[in-house]
Formats: structure tokens, C-alpha cells, sequence
């Protein structure tokens, strides 16, 4: 193209572009030089090689964050992803938030990951280097060329973070301007002021951090998958286990961290009320980390008893694909009408799957061609030995992952098959249900293997402890079933409880004996004791999670609510400081603030015991953004309590503009288009000390005060003005207001004052000095235009356990971690 | 018998399950032609028409949408969802429905919309465009 635009800054673009092209590189190039120095041991100038490349592929990815940073920070919306993706009126630390909205920035921050790991097994893995290696920078080669965004062979491979917004969007077809009047179009720039603006929904602290430590988990994940690659190729068949647990591990860790705080984050700012949903992009995420968890415990199954070998080299091998399979369901667009939240098709649907397939065949391949080989043992385990009961626990860990792979998969099916399913129609229950008798198993096992030894045990001991423990949590889960209300449940979900207290008391026992100098034992402990509490909480608090925003008032009924009883009416409409009862609660919703972009909306909880006293006073804030882009999006407060959550999320309101979210005052109305905001007046002719009613309360005329000012109109000769003090008592509440009539230079004027929170609008309308009274016109704001939000409140019991359980289970992963690494001695 | 062979003869009995049970779980995509025939809830996919009304009001009844849509093959319903009106409803391009009929009306339990220009903008919004023309 020949024309010659102005006030573009290409120098960032191209520079990000040129390390995009060089990460590719380099990761291939070392890619090809590790497996050399893998093949052909006596030549160390391979090594050297796969080095330079790993090396400077580090650095192009840098560069690419960095120049993609510039971009944004300078808000260079001449590029598409700044536009698309960021805002002037962006605060700086959301600029990070706005990398992993699109695509091309969640790449990045993969390999980055993988870039920062590839450092740490350059410095530690020694021998292992260069096998590892090799897979690390295969998959890094890949990830790499999802960025490249170069048309080869007509099409496209990969999307460039880099690419101009005149390259990615057709600006002539969409801006007739430009057909009709061409010299404009190298101006281009000059009418493009601002970009479209992060997600609201982004823009929460928890989105800082959540993607991160997400993408740190899957690119972890490729690290004990390049350790058994690696052990299979150079037919190091027990050596890899030991370096690749501590690695499992930490991935496990890390990304079951990533899972919880994206559900936190769903808690904290979704609306769909809740910290999981089942949703695809979910699953995806959780899929590969059951294989992996599995895998760790297999492993630790072989590492004591030789048994489990290809067990464990499977699962550490699928898990990788499977990251790799969930980032082709989700980045793929193939999800489409399934997932609220996956992203759409960039064109990258066939590299994507090419990605996977590579990894998958190198995966059969290796286990194929060195099947005879592996140390796969014949003998059967003991039933009554640690290693049987834990392999049966990884195998169920499995199953319900190969649950949620089919139901997750149900859209590639469809394409695969040409079928027309359709996912459940209550998704929820259907995961619920099946999910949660498999954690039945899974939790039962982590109870009762603890009493159990390697290789064999002790079989009446065992049974002793086993059912001693057995019937305590019994008794404890009749406890807590009874207190929360669980029993009221499906049976699945008390007998999960009861796994889940057996669990934690049987791990408990075990912890008690680490204190007492068996300190090795206390990571698997503490991560149980954690896992059980995760679903405990979990089971509580989605189990008997209530709305108490049910609209049982009585005013609102429709016809179709007689009609059919059963359909949830969850939101309930609010006028300003009107209040509603909401379950125990008295709730008003008594304000707003604004704090560009976000409007809060003040809703205040009192709870008033028998005597009228009141017990609890407290405020949630609710926000909501008016983006122009997006519409209404609206996050919810929550008000934590030890034992339960109170939830509000504010649905609608005729609060907000989209100009007051834009940092724009709305404009001054004149007098007349001010009126009929109101409803006709009523006039009431009153002497002081008299009541007016009113609609929602009554008005009381004071005094009448003479002499009254109003701003700087000076008061000559005969002029007269006249204040009407009133005192306005509505819904409870007291406000005073002084409409002002005034006689000046023979003509009368009046001055109206408005009480917004009770919706009034006062004029001193007339003095009749014959019957000593004066005239009170009241304006009321019709219903409809009162100020009101639709909002939801759901109170969550005992969430806090899931929260808790999150946190300890991290303190066992990580001191199993601890625990690991200082029986690692690599050579 | 092997015991890993017993425990793999119970896997796979426990995955033939899982599948079963998934297939007979699973919904289907159909029309509202198909939503007046059966009793069973179902996915229709369709778009909103513009043209008719879209009902809500929040001071009449917070829980009440209604809304006419029609579905890929063409036919017109009113539906009526229980609960407030999505937001940016009017501006989705494409619904995918979860409900059944109630003698004329399908009633939703779920609505899910695809607004594309949520997550791929692909016009410049020709409001900027005029209101910088001015200052040339």
C-alpha cells in the first residue's frame, strides 16, 4: 500500500514483531540443537548450541512483553491489540490485565512461563538437560508460532500481537467516510481517539493475578512431561521419576491455586452467584489437573513398591496433552453456544489441533516402541497394602476426568461425527451428581490408605483403626449434616461428606504423628486434610446456598406467577430508601457514589431483633460500569462473615448513564424538561404547623421565615421574600427543606427545592394573605422514575472452608515439595 | 483372577456408565416445533426479532422478561424468562435457548447470548468517527 500515513508509531511494532520472529527461531533452532546433543553425546558444541538458542529466545520473549507493554502504555491504538484490549482512561496496573483478554497476550504469558522454567532446568536438570530440553523447546517452538501471525500459503499462521489496526479491520468498509473522501484515510488516526476499553468484568485485582499463576500451572505441566519423554527416549526408565515428582508437584500446586482463585474471582465480581459453574473453560482447566494429581500419586506408588510403572508414565504423559487438548477447546471457538467465556476463532483451529497431535504422537510412539522394555512388574500387589489402594484412588481420579473430558467434549463430537447434541440441559446437576460420586471414592481412599503400609500391613490392626475412625465421622457428619441442612440434600452429597470428614480425620491422626518426629509424613497430610475441607466447604456452601431475595412482598405477582408456582423469582426490585425485607435482613437501598468508571450502589442490611434493638448495620457496595461496548456490567459485594457470605449483585438500575461512567457530569436540565420528570403537582394550602401527606410519608410546615436570601439577589424597597420551613419525614427518614417565595420589583418569583432522596420536588407557590395560609405545591417522582435497582442477595454457609482448605492444601503441597526435593540427589 | 484384571473390568463397566449416562443426559438442539411435541426441556438456537417487543419492566414485575424470537428454521415465539432482562439484550445476534413450552409461550430457565462484539470488535463505532470530524 502506497499511502503514506500519518502519526503512526511503527517503530514498536516492528521491533515487537522482529523478536516474535526470532523467539520462533531461536526455539526452533534450539530445539534442533538439544536433540542432536541428546543423539551425538560426544560432541559438546551441540549443548553449546541449544544454549544460544534457548538463550536468546528468553530474551526475544521479553522483548515481545515489553514492546507489546510500550504499546499499550502509550496507548498506540494505531495497533489492534492496544485498541481492541486497552483505554486512555485505563489505570496503569490493569494494562497487565488487559495481556491475557486477548489471545495473543495469553500466549505470551505461556511462554514466558516456559521460558522462566526452561531457566531453572538449564541451571538444575545437569544431565538431564539436554533430552528435557528438547521437549521444553519443542513445545516452546509451537507456542511460539501462535504469535507469528505471517500469511504463508495463503494462510495465516498464527495472530501477531503487533498487527496495525488497518491490517486487522477493513477501516474503508466500515467507515464510509473513507470511500467517499480518500485523502482522508491516511489521517486515519486522527479519528480514532480512544480504544475500545478492558472488559469491566477484567478489571478486579483478582485478574491480575489469576491468569498468571493459571499459565504458570499449564507451562509447569511441561516440564515432568519432558522429564518421562525423556526417560522413555534415552530408556532412563526409573531415573526420571525422582527429579519429575517435585516438578508434578509444584504444577499440581500451582495450578489447583490458579483454579480456586479463578473461582474466587468468579465469587467476587460474576453474576452467576456462585464459585463454579461447570462451564467448559472450567472443566478444561480442572481436566489435566485430576491426571496430573493422579500422576503424582502413582508415582510415589512406583518410587515405594516398583509398581505402577506405565500408570504413571501415562498420566504424566496425558496430562500435557491434555493442556494442550483444553487450550484447543477453549481457543479454538469450538465451544461456541456452550461457554459463555471461550474464545472466538483467531484461525488458529487447525494449528492448534496440530499442536496436540504432535505431542500425542510422540507420546504413543515412545510408549509403543519402548513397551517391552519398561519396568513393568508381574507380580499383583497385596490388597492390603498402601500401593493397591492408592493406585485405585489415581484410577478413579481418571474416571472423572474421563467424565469431564466427554461431556466437555460434547461440540467435538458434533463436529467430529456430524451429531446434534446438546450438553445437558442442567449441566450443574449432571456434573454434580457424577462428579461428586466419584469424589465419594477418591475422598473414602485418601482416608483409610493412610492406615495402610507398603507392601503389606497388618490386616486386623487395619481394620480396627479403619472403622474406628470410620464411625467417629459418621457421628461428626450426622452432626454437620444435621446443623447445615445438608441431609435435606441429594444421598451422594451426605455420603461426600462423610468421605470428606473421614478424610480429614484419618489424615488429622497422621499429621498428630508427624508432630511426633515423623515430620516426612506431614505434606500429604496437611494437602488431604486441605482437599477435604475444599469439599466440605464446597458442599455446604453450593449445597445450601439460599436466596433470600425471594420476592415474597406480594406487590410484584404477575399473572404468570400465579400460573405456575414453581419458577424462581430471585431478584427483587428496590426503590431508593424503601425498604425491603430481605430473609432476616432489612435491606434499603439508600445511595449511590460514582467513582469514574464505577457506580456504587449503597445497600444497607440491618438486622432488628424482637426488641426493636438493632443487632447488625452494615452497607455493600455493588458496582456497575455502563460501557457503551459491553452495556450494564455489574459486579457484586459481598459481605464475609466467619460462617456464611451474604452475596448482592445488583441486576438493573435507572441510576446509571453511560456518561457518568465516561467521567461526564450529566448535563443541567432546564426548568420545564425538570417538571416532567415529576408528576403533576398537588397544591396544598397550609398554615404553619399544619401536616401535608404525601405518598410515602408527610410534610410538616414549621415556620415561615422572613428575610430570606437567596444567593446574591439583593432585596429592595418593597421586595419581599418569604421561607417556608419544612420538615419532610419519608419512609422513616427526616429531611428539611426552605422553598423561598419572593415579591421583587412587583413581579413574584419562587424558588423550588428538591429533596432527592425522598423523590420531591417543593415550591412556595402562593402567599393568600386573606385566609393567613400559604400555598405548598408538592412534586412527586413517579414510580418510574424513582431511582431503583433489581438485585439479588444469596447467602453462602461455611464458604470460608473452601477458601481455608485452598490455603492448607498449597502448606502440603509444599512441604511435600520440601520433602521431595531434599531426597533428590541429581547427577 | 488377576485382581488388576477384576479393577479393570470394573473401569471399564464404570466408563461405559459414564458414557451412558452422559448420552441419556444429554439435551438436543431443535426448533420450536420440536419444543411443542415433547414434555422434555431442549437447546433452540435462534435470534431475536428486533422488531417486536421486548418486555420488561422492572417496577411491574422484577422477574418477568418476555421477548420474541425466532428460531433457525424460520418460525417466530414469545418466550418468557423468569428473572431480569440480560443485559445488552437487544444487541445479541445469536441465542441459544434452555426450556420448554408452556401452551403458547417457552418458558427459558437459561439464556445464553453471543454478542461478537463483546470479544471481537471489528468496526471502528462511527459516533467517534463524527463527533472528531468537527474539529478538522
Amino acid at each position: 500500500m502506497d499511502t503514506d500515513f500519518k502519526g503512526e508509531h511503527l517503530l514498536p511494532g516492528h521491533l515487537g514483531q522482529f523478536f516474535v520472529i526470532l523467539s520462533f527461531g531461536a526455539a526452533l533452532f534450539s530445539t534442533i540443537s538439544y536433540y542432536f546433543a541428546t543423539t551425538d553425546k560426544l560432541n559438546p558444541s551441540w549443548q553449546r548450541l541449544g544454549r544460544i538458542g534457548f538463550y536468546l529466545n528468553t530474551v526475544s520473549v521479553i522483548g515481545i512483553g515489553a514492546c507489546l507493554f510500550y504499546i499499550i502504555y502509550s496507548h498506540l491504538f494505531e495497533y489492534h491489540y492496544a485498541w481492541e484490549h486497552s483505554s486512555k482512561t485505563l489505570p496503569v496496573y490493569y494494562i497487565i490485565s488487559s495481556y491475557w483478554e486477548g489471545q495473543e497476550g495469553s500466549f505470551w504469558l505461556w511462554t514466558f512461563w516456559q521460558a522462566v522454567l526452561g531457566n531453572i532446568l538449564v541451571w538444575r536438570a545437569k544431565s538431564w538437560e539436554n533430552p528435557v530440553l528438547t521437549v521444553v523447546m519443542l513445545s516452546q517452538t509451537l507456542l511460539s508460532s501462535m504469535l507469528i501471525g505471517v500469511t504463508i500459503f495463503g494462510e495465516r499462521v498464527g495472530s501477531s500481537p503487533f498487527i496495525l489496526l488497518r491490517d486487522a479491520l477493513d477501516l474503508k468498509a466500515s467507515t464510509p467516510i473513507f470511500n467517499t473522501r480518500p485523502e482522508l484515510y491516511k489521517n486515519y488516526l486522527t479519528y480514532i481517539t480512544d480504544g475500545n476499553g478492558l472488559n469491566p468484568l477484567l478489571q478486579n485485582y483478582w485478574m491480575v493475578i489469576h491468569p498468571p499463576t493459571l499459565f504458570l500451572g499449564f507451562a509447569s505441566m511441561v516440564v515432568p512431561f519432558a522429564y518421562a519423554i525423556a526417560g522413555l527416549w534415552q530408556r532412563k526408565y526409573k531415573e526420571w521419576i525422582q527429579p519429575a515428582l517435585s516438578y508434578a508437584l509444584f504444577a499440581v500446586m500451582i495450578l489447583g491455586t490458579g483454579i480456586i482463585m479463578g473461582s474466587f474471582w468468579a465469587y467476587e465480581s460474576l453474576n452467576f452467584g456462585g464459585f463454579w459453574a461447570w462451564d467448559p473453560v472450567e472443566n478444561a482447566s480442572v481436566i489435566p489437573w485430576l491426571t496430573l494429581i493422579g500422576a503424582v500419586h502413582v508415582l510415589i506408588v512406583y518410587k515405594n513398591s516398583g509398581h505402577a510403572y506405565f500408570t504413571a508414565t501415562f498420566l504424566v504423559l496425558i496430562s500435557f496433552v491434555l493442556v494442550l487438548y483444553a487450550s484447543f477447546l477453549t481457543r479454538s471457538g469450538i465451544l461456541g453456544e456452550t461457554s459463555v467465556h471461550a474464545f472466538t476463532d483467531l484461525g488458529m483451529f487447525w494449528h492448534l489441533v496440530v499442536d496436540v497431535v504432535i505431542f500425542l504422537g510422540i507420546t504413543i510412539y515412545l510408549l509403543v516402541s519402548r513397551w517391552k522394555e519398561l519396568p513393568i512388574t508381574k507380580k499383583d500387589e497385596e490388597t492390603y497394602s498402601r500401593e493397591f489402594w492408592m493406585f485405585v484412588g489415581a484410577v478413579f481420579l481418571g474416571l472423572s476426568c474421563f467424565h469431564l473430558i466427554i461431556v466437555t467434549s460434547i461440540p467435538v463430537w458434533n463436529s467430529m461425527f456430524g451429531t446434534k447434541l446438546a450438553p445437558p440441559a442442567d449441566p450443574v446437576k449432571h456434573y454434580n451428581i457424577i462428579q461428586a460420586s466419584f469424589a465419594v471414592v477418591v475422598t473414602l481412599l485418601t482416608g483409610f490408605t493412610q492406615f495402610l503400609k507398603y507392601k503389606k500391613t497388618d490386616v486386623t490392626r487395619f481394620f480396627i483403626t479403619t472403622l474406628i475412625y470410620l464411625v467417629f465421622a459418621a457421628l461428626i457428619t450426622a452432626l454437620v449434616v444435621y446443623v447445615t441442612g445438608v441431609y435435606r440434600l441429594h444421598v451422594v452429597y451426605i455420603l461426600i461428606m462423610l468421605g470428606s470428614v473421614y478424610s480429614v480425620l484419618a489424615n488429622a491422626k497422621i499429621l498428630s504423628e508427624a508432630f511426633k518426629g515423623k515430620i516426612k509424613l506431614a505434606g500429604s497430610a496437611v494437602a488431604h486434610i486441605g482437599f477435604g475441607l475444599i469439599l466440605i466447604g464446597a458442599l455446604i456452601a453450593a449445597g445450601t446456598s439460599k436466596v433470600i431475595s425471594e420476592n415474597v412482598s406480594g406487590e410484584q405477582y404477575s399473572e404468570d406467577f400465579i400460573k405456575n408456582k414453581n419458577d424462581p423469582r430471585e431478584n427483587v426490585m428496590m426503590y431508593r430508601n424503601q425498604p425491603v425485607k430481605i430473609g432476616k435482613y432489612t435491606a434499603t437501598y439508600v445511595g449511590d457514589s460514582v467513582a469514574a468508571p464505577n457506580h456504587y450502589f449503597k445497600v444497607n442490611y440491618k438486622m432488628v431483633d424482637a426488641a426493636g434493638k438493632v443487632t447488625e448495620d452494615f452497607t455493600l457496595m455493588p458496582n456497575a460500569q455502563a460501557n457503551r461496548k459491553m452495556g450494564l456490567v455489574s459486579s457484586p459485594d459481598t459481605k464475609h462473615y466467619l460462617f456464611s457470605d451474604i452475596y448482592t449483585h445488583v441486576n438493573m438500575s435507572n441510576a446509571l448513564t453511560f456518561e457518568e461512567s465516561e467521567g461526564k457530569a450529566a448535563d443541567a436540565h432546564d426548568e420545564a424538561s425538570d417538571d416532567s420528570k415529576y408528576e403533576p403537582p398537588v397544591t396544598h394550602e397550609v398554615a404553619p404547623g399544619d401536616t401535608i401527606r404525601f405518598r410515602e410519608g408527610y410534610i410538616v410546615l414549621k415556620s415561615l421565615k422572613k428575610d430570606v436570601k437567596v444567593q446574591n439577589i439583593p432585596l429592595k424597597g418593597n421586595d419581599v421574600s418569604v421561607g417556608a420551613e419544612l420538615e419532610i419525614v419519608s419512609n422513616g427518614k427526616t429531611y428539611t427543606a426552605e422553598p423561598v417565595y419572593m415579591i421583587k420589583g412587583g413581579s413574584a418569583f419562587d424558588f423550588a427545592r428538591k429533596v432527592e432522596e425522598a423523590g420531591l420536588k417543593l415550591r412556595f407557590s402562593k402567599i393568600i394573605p386573606e385566609k393567613n395560609k400559604v400555598e405548598i405545591s408538592v412534586y412527586q417522582q413517579p414510580e418510574s422514575q424513582k431511582k431503583y435497582i433489581v438485585m439479588r442477595a444469596i447467602q453462602f454457609p461455611y464458604i470460608n472452608f473452601f477458601w481455608a482448605g485452598t490455603i492448607i492444601m498449597v502448606i502440603g503441597f509444599l512441604l511435600a515439595i520440601f520433602r521431595r526435593n531434599k531426597e533428590l540427589k541429581t547427577v | 483372577m488377576k485382581k488388576s484384571s477384576i479393577l479393570g473390568i470394573i473401569v471399564i463397566a464404570i466408563a461405559i456408565a459414564v458414557i451412558i449416562s452422559t448420552y441419556s443426559n444429554t439435551s438436543t438442539y431443535g426448533s420450536f416445533n420440536d419444543a411443542k411435541e415433547t414434555q422434555s426441556e431442549l437447546h433452540i438456537v435462534g435470534h431475536l426479532n428486533k422488531q417486536k417487543e421486548l418486555f420488561y419492566d422492572a417496577t411491574k414485575d422484577a422477574n418477568y422478561f418476555s421477548f420474541y424470537m425466532k428460531d433457525n428454521k424460520g418460525e417466530e415465539c414469545k418466550v418468557v424468562f423468569t428473572g431480569t432482562k440480560p443485559q445488552d439484550f437487544e444487541r445479541s445476534e445469536q441465542i441459544v435457548l434452555t426450556g420448554q413450552m408452556r401452551g403458547k409461550e417457552f418458558h427459558a430457565s437459561k439464556i445464553l447470548m453471543k454478542c461478537p462484539s463483546k470479544y471481537t470488535q471489528d468496526k471502528v463505532e462511527i459516533t467517534e468517527f463524527k463527533a472528531t470530524q468537527a474539529s478538522i
